[in-house]
């Protein structure tokens, strides 16, 4: 992505992946962790802070830490690192907040331009169905894959 | 290349180098979002993928 971003960490399977976001709350791990779904080469796309007492994802947090979009465009890239790894892959996200969804919302607008020359990126709409991404519109979940794949 | 041209050039590319962290092993098979995934399965048993235009 053209946006800066964190360098970050993963394991074999490019599934989970580990970053530091840096600000002025301190440095926070930040877990980016893509899990199949029921459907066959679709992925949801998990993201939050970790939480070393729980050894858990909290997904909820707001961390303010003066980084959003340095974060959010290193999980941009994540996408495209993992889908290097299953370019057959459809990657499925969805908010756990309306804060968050929006965020999601804002990360895909701020990087569209350039998601949009290897992705198709979609948003679930209020009447239940996948259309192309509108800037401004709002989603309950983002659906992308590479647009390569037809099904 | 300066280290900062070094860090540009890495900031721009859209597939970073990765560090491989045996550690995050530790977290397969493990269901860490079991809110969203129950929602991302919702939403395809309802609607399935798009169906896209072909080539």
């Amino acid at each position: 992505m053209k946006q800066p971003k964190y360098n970050y960490r993963s394991e074999s399977t490019l599934q989970f992946y580990e970053f530091i976001s840096e600000g002025p709350k301190g440095l926070i791990k930040k877990m980016v962790i893509y899990t199949e779904t029921t459907t066959e080469n679709v992925y949801n796309l998990g993201f939050g802070d970790y939480d070393e007492s729980t050894n858990g994802i909290n997904d909820l947090s707001v961390t303010n830490n003066g980084d959003s979009l340095k974060v959010l465009a290193t999980v941009a890239s994540t996408v495209y690192a993992f889908t290097e790894k299953y370019p057959n892959a459809w990657i499925l996200a969805t908010g756990s907040t309306i804060i968050r969804t929006r965020l999601y919302r804002m990360g895909i607008t701020n990087n569209l331009a350039e998601i949009e020359t290897d992705f198709i990126v979609l948003g679930y709409s209020k009447n239940e169905e996948w259309e192309k991404f509108l800037v401004g519109e709002d989603y309950e979940a983002f659906l992308l894959t590479k647009k390569e794949n037809k099904n | 290349m300066t280290v900062e041209q070094t860090i540009e050039k890495l900031n721009k590319s859209k597939v970073p180098i990765i560090v491989i962290d045996k550690k995050l092993e530790r977290f397969r098979g493990q269901n860490l979002f079991p809110e969203k995934l129950k929602r991302a399965n919702e939403i395809l048993a309802k609607t399935g993928l798009p169906k896209l235009p072909t080539k």
